[in-house]
């Protein structure tokens, strides 16, 4: 009962797609999400075969007995999903939540990595 | 809004983004051009500032209390390498938020956990409310 109310709640609120950026570099891929207000206890990240799922929800300070002025931001739910593709090892996959932004790494597959061909001489 | 139908952008969910943006809810203001995005609100004795600025270290943050404003200055740094999709808004911000009211510049108090920059600014004394007493004659 109780989790049926928290699912409808949770369905009322405003969802966010947050900023995302995606970088390649040697070793990988990192995704960086700004999701301020997330910790790592509610934040949730599922990978069924290619499909990375990140969906959290914020808790931002509130004070009792205060009025709001002027708000710009509020309670939400952050959502948004990646399709990785066969170039990343999807077991190795990293993520580490710091100061409001999560950073993803997907380490590339062994097979994808560039390999670089010895010439023999002959 | 830029609609380009060739498959690099995604067009259903550009589509769905715009869809998002009418209907959002009218408590948050809608207008997000101001870097980083603040609630304000406050109580008898304090203002209070929020700011949300992910992945801002704390030494990168400037904050000034000067004539009634408060402004807060800092700087989104960049990671280096081949960049794929860049949505998170980075370099130099600043914004100045008035009090309208006098406060107590000495005792102004700020900190950051979860990339939320909370400021606790205390009113001065003679802005808060006093009760005044009648007396029975």
């Amino acid at each position: 009962m109780t989790s049926e109310v928290q699912k409808r709640e949770a369905q009322n609120l405003p969802r966010f797609s947050p900023s995302t950026d995606i970088i390649e570099k040697e070793d990988g891929f990192h995704i960086y999400m700004d999701m301020p207000g997330v910790t790592r206890e509610n934040l949730s990240i599922d990978l069924q075969d290619t499909d990375l799922e990140i969906s959290a929800r914020p808790e931002f300070p509130r004070i009792e007995n205060a009025s709001n002025i002027h708000m710009e931001f509020g309670d939400c739910e952050y959502r948004r999903s990646f399709t990785i593709s066969d170039v990343v090892d999807r077991n190795n996959i990293k993520a580490t939540m710091k100061n409001g932004v999560l950073e993803l790494y997907l380490p590339k597959a062994e097979k994808a990595k560039p390999r670089k061909i010895e010439i023999e001489a002959g | 809004m830029v609609i380009d139908l060739s498959s690099f952008y995604n067009v259903p969910r550009q589509m769905d983004r715009f869809f998002d943006e009418i209907w959002k809810p009218s408590m948050i203001s809608q207008k997000r051009n101001a870097y980083p995005p603040v609630n304000i609100s406050e109580d008898v004795s304090n203002i209070y500032v929020h700011l949300e600025m992910p992945g801002v270290q704390i030494e990168d943050v400037d904050i000034t209390l000067s004539d009634g404003s408060l402004v807060i200055k800092g700087n989104r740094k960049h990671d280096t390498g081949n960049y794929y999709r860049q949505e998170r808004p980075a370099g130099l911000f600043q914004r100045v938020i008035n009090l309208n009211v006098p406060v107590d510049a000495d005792k102004v108090k700020a900190r950051m956990k979860d990339g939320i920059l909370d400021i606790v600014v205390p009113k001065a004394e003679e802005a808060k409310p006093k009760k005044v007493s009648i007396e029975a004659e």
